[in-house]
């Protein structure tokens, strides 16, 4: 509100002058935004292969154990279909920090709520960012193209280009979706077989004395010992 | 421009005191001040304006003061205005010069400004059925720049339709009509709207147009003015025997419409101007209203002509100079004036005793030509537009008024013209000098970046993107949240996907190449990108104002061609979100049995990570993981590398000048 109530005071006696030095100020101060976004984003890590299911205190949490973990925002997924994974920009306290994540979680395996697809970390990049500031001294031009302009024909293949290369990300996606279920899937059923098996083993040595082991033992007359 | 040269010698002066405060009791409350010859007092509506907005803001004067430093402060309690919190109008309609006073607490309500920033007064009416509100009558309704019967809760960001007791700490009768000023009020408006506070003409003005509008009201009113014209003429009868002839009239007319019905009124206008125009030879601007309808088809009288008729301002300006001349003659007339008329242009009536004093009676163009700076400034100040001027005027006299759409052209037609004519007449020299400044004064208005960009883009010119000049000022306020406003932009279809933008732009980047590229505000958000995301294309979801606004930019990217800078053209089209359906994510693992066990603990827990360790099932399982994610890590880089190099050469196919 106060730089409502500064820029309403249209009448400014000193003119020009005061706005050469506001300009001058002003992409001062956009350098030093953009100086603390570049800091703010080097300590910052992406983190996708997220479950729907976590949630901030839960990242939090996660990766508190390598340093003070600042803030922690989930990347909306808008045009993107529902079951891509989540992913999350996690703000630590420095750089240092941001690296000891980075390390570890390329390391290990590293579970947040559940298993055993584990999340995987990298370095944040500014695209991630929704509220990046602009880029300081950029300036962005635009202007509609004449049809008999040599450049148009040229700029609708691309335009028809970036169709196709969405339509391959598209495709890739699916693709690699459908490969992670294919691998969800057979790891569950080497689970459930595993699973069934050691069951087995366990049915075998029941503590109560009356599984088919201790049955056997009897008949054998030999003697197991229980731990 | 104009304005800065207005401030310099703008004039200031506090008027009744209310009291002192302040730490020290060095701050001292005012009632009432003067500023720019026109007096405001407290509650009064005025206009803000800030460089670079294209209307001013509006807003309620609720404490005037000066601190120990002699600055002086304005605390302003605000108007919105329907387009500034249209995010939370919902389907609420609002009427075109409707107002919403800010109520409720928060950012937003009021804030203080230096009294500088004020340009004009406002006409504000309440329309609150409120029994407490004066009920305004239906001359006063129409006279009014703004009205206002709603509010608006800045904190909670609703629409009230009822103004609370209290607002900003103010009580509610200081915010419904004043009943005892109003009568005055009538007055102010006129001289300050209508003539943009240029005292000098209010004189000869009022006794003609104003009176017809609302007759009862303006009786006494013409009674002071026809006084001081009265003077005018017996100061002025030794001087010339055109300028006597002319102020004869003057002083006939009013004497004669005090008494008469308004009917009788509008033709003692008419011969008013005969008379001027019989009077005086120089005085051609004033040709008469109705000969003019019919003879438009020639050249030359159409110059002279138009002007005077088809705007209020037009003829008000040919009047001043009428009455410049008598004013000339004499000083004393015109503080008997100032006085008479409440709200005198103060500073413009110096300007021209000093000019009476500098120049011969008859030589009185330069003089002339300061008080129209003078008059221009106060127009712009006052931020009244052109159109709201004549239809303001269209009540009173609709003959006068048909050509009010046309009025620019023809302006511009006459100005052509009169660069040709060789300028012997004072008067010609004087009218289209004001008309330039007229229209300077209104283009800017319409939008500034509109008009230069509509141009570059017929040339097909590079323009380079800046910010747009009308940023929603709703950003006041914390929006909607996104998701929302974009669920019901996807259900009116307004929701426009943009492709192939620079990843790193920002949302507002977006938005003003939206402006620029296709003259509409929107609200744009651009897509975070993630790893698995293209980094050759950009993508933003645009949110614009109407449907039709959005497929036009649709169609016209697909059929043209948007290129932005580095030599990307901009894709768009409609999307649709996906719907919301629970997301499923392959990869995490439960043994049915110990599924429910496992369920309670993840709720009791936050705590539900850990890094697997060799030698266990799970890490085998997660190395099966990892590699899988290289595998598409590895597709994804490979895709984008391939996308890359085709688009390179594309792009490096392109040719710049």
């Amino acid at each position: 509100m106060w730089s409502l109530g500064l820029a309403k005071s249209g009448l400014d006696g000193f003119g020009c002058i005061s706005d050469i030095f506001s300009l001058y100020m002003a992409s001062l101060s956009a350098q030093a935004d953009y100086a603390a976004f570049e800091e703010r984003r080097k300590r910052t890590v992406y983190l996708d292969n997220l479950s729907p299911q976590v949630t901030e205190p839960v990242v939090r949490t996660a990766l508190n154990q390598f340093g003070n973990v600042k803030s922690v925002q989930f990347i909306p997924n808008y045009i993107e279909p529902r079951n891509i994974p989540q992913c999350a920009l996690v703000e630590m306290e420095n750089t240092r920090q941001a690296e000891a994540v980075l390390s570890e979680i390329s390391q290990f395996p590293f579970m947040i709520s559940g298993m055993p697809r584990p999340v995987r970390a990298r370095p944040a990049q500014v695209g991630m960012f929704g509220d990046k500031p602009n880029i300081p001294g950029r300036t962005i031009r635009c202007c509609w193209l004449d049809e008999n302009n040599p450049n148009f024909k040229i700029a609708q293949k691309t335009k028809a280009l970036i169709w196709k290369n969405a339509a391959e990300s598209a495709f890739l996606q699916k693709q690699v979706l459908q490969e992670e279920e294919k691998l969800a899937r057979q790891q569950d059923e080497t689970l459930k077989a595993n699973y069934k098996k050691f069951e087995l083993i366990d049915s075998i040595t029941l503590n109560d004395k009356t599984g088919p082991a201790d049955k056997l033992a009897k008949h054998y007359d030999l003697k197991i010992a229980h731990d | 421009m104009v304005e800065a040269d207005g401030v310099e010698n703008l004039e200031f002066e506090w008027g009744k005191k209310r009291g002192v405060g302040g730490k020290k009791k060095d701050v001292q409350f005012y009632e009432t001040f003067t500023y720019d010859g026109v007096e405001y007092s407290l509650y009064d509506s005025v206009y803000l304006y800030k460089e670079g907005e294209p209307d001013p803001y509006v807003g309620k004067i609720i404490k005037i003061w000066e601190n120990s430093d002699k600055t002086k402060k304005v605390k302003i309690l605000w108007f919105f205005r329907p387009c500034e919190i249209q995010n939370f109008l919902g389907n609420e309609d609002s009427a075109e010069n409707e107002l919403f006073l800010a109520s409720g607490e928060g950012v937003g309500l009021a804030n203080v400004n230096p009294l500088e920033a004020i340009s004009g007064k406002c006409n504000v009416v309440c329309t609150s059925k409120d029994s407490r509100n004066p009920q305004p009558s239906d001359e006063e309704l129409q006279a009014a720049d703004f009205i206002f019967c709603r509010a608006f809760d800045v904190g909670n960001h609703r629409i009230l339709d009822k103004i609370e007791e209290k607002v900003a700490g103010i009580e509610v009768k200081f915010i419904f009509n004043r009943i005892d000023l109003q009568k005055t009020n009538v007055v102010l408006k006129l001289d300050s709207d209508k003539k943009g506070a240029s005292g000098n003409a209010i004189a000869s003005y009022e006794t003609g147009v104003p009176s017809q509008q609302t007759p009862t009201i303006e009786h006494t009113n013409l009674k002071t003015t026809g006084i001081s014209i009265d003077n005018l003429g017996k100061d002025n009868t030794g001087s010339n025997s055109s300028l006597v002839k002319q102020k004869s009239s003057l002083r006939e007319k009013p004497t004669s419409t005090v008494g008469v019905e308004s009917d009788e009124m509008a033709k003692s206008n008419d011969r008013m101007e005969n008379d001027f125009n019989d009077g005086t030879k120089s005085g051609l601007i004033v040709k008469e209203n109705t000969e003019l309808k019919a003879s438009l088809v020639e050249q030359k009288s159409l110059l002279r002509k138009q002007p005077a008729s088809s705007i209020g301002t037009e003829v008000k300006i040919s009047k001043t100079n009428n009455r410049q001349e008598n004013v000339s003659t004499d000083k004393t007339t015109l503080r008997f004036e100032d006085d008479s008329i409440m709200v005198g242009k103060r500073v413009d009536i110096e300007k021209k005793v000093k000019n009476a004093k500098d120049f011969g009676e008859m030589e009185d163009r330069p003089s002339k030509r300061a008080k129209f700076d003078g008059f221009v400034k106060v127009d712009d100040k006052n931020k009244k537009s052109p159109q709201i001027l004549s239809t303001d005027l269209d009540g009173n006299d609709a003959k006068a008024l048909a050509t009010i759409t046309a009025l620019e052209d023809k302006s511009r037609l006459k100005l052509a013209k009169d660069t040709q004519v060789a300028e012997k007449d004072p008067f010609k020299k004087v009218k289209p000098d004001d008309k330039t400044k007229f229209s300077n004064g209104k283009l800017p208005k319409a939008s500034p970046g509109r008009a230069l960009d509509e141009d570059k883009k017929i040339d097909h010119q590079i323009m380079e993107v800046t910010r747009r000049p009308d940023t929603d000022r709703s950003r006041w306020f914390k929006g909607l949240p996104w998701e929302d406003r974009m669920k019901t932009a996807n259900e009116q279809g307004t929701l426009v996907l943009l492709q192939n933008l620079d990843p790193t732009y920002t949302s507002a980047e977006v938005e003003d190449i939206v402006w620029h590229g296709f003259k509409e505000s929107c609200t744009a958000k651009m897509i975070q990108q993630t790893s698995i995301s293209s980094p050759h294309s950009g993508q933003a979801l645009v949110i614009f104002k109407t449907r039709e606004a959005a497929e036009i930019a649709v169609r016209k990217l697909d059929e043209g061609c948007l290129l932005l800078s580095n030599g990307r053209p901009l894709v768009g089209s409609k999307t649709t979100c996906y719907p919301e359906k629970k997301p499923s994510f392959f990869g995490h693992l439960v043994i049915d049995k110990l599924k429910h066990q496992m369920q309670r603990e993840m709720k009791e827990a936050v705590s539900t990570s850990h890094c697997s360790q060799p030698n266990t099932i799970e890490y085998e399982m997660a190395m099966e993981w990892c590699l899988l994610q290289e595998r598409s890590d590895f597709a994804w880089k490979k895709l984008y590398e391939q996308q890359g190099e085709v688009l390179r050469k594309l792009h490096s196919s392109l040719k710049f000048k």
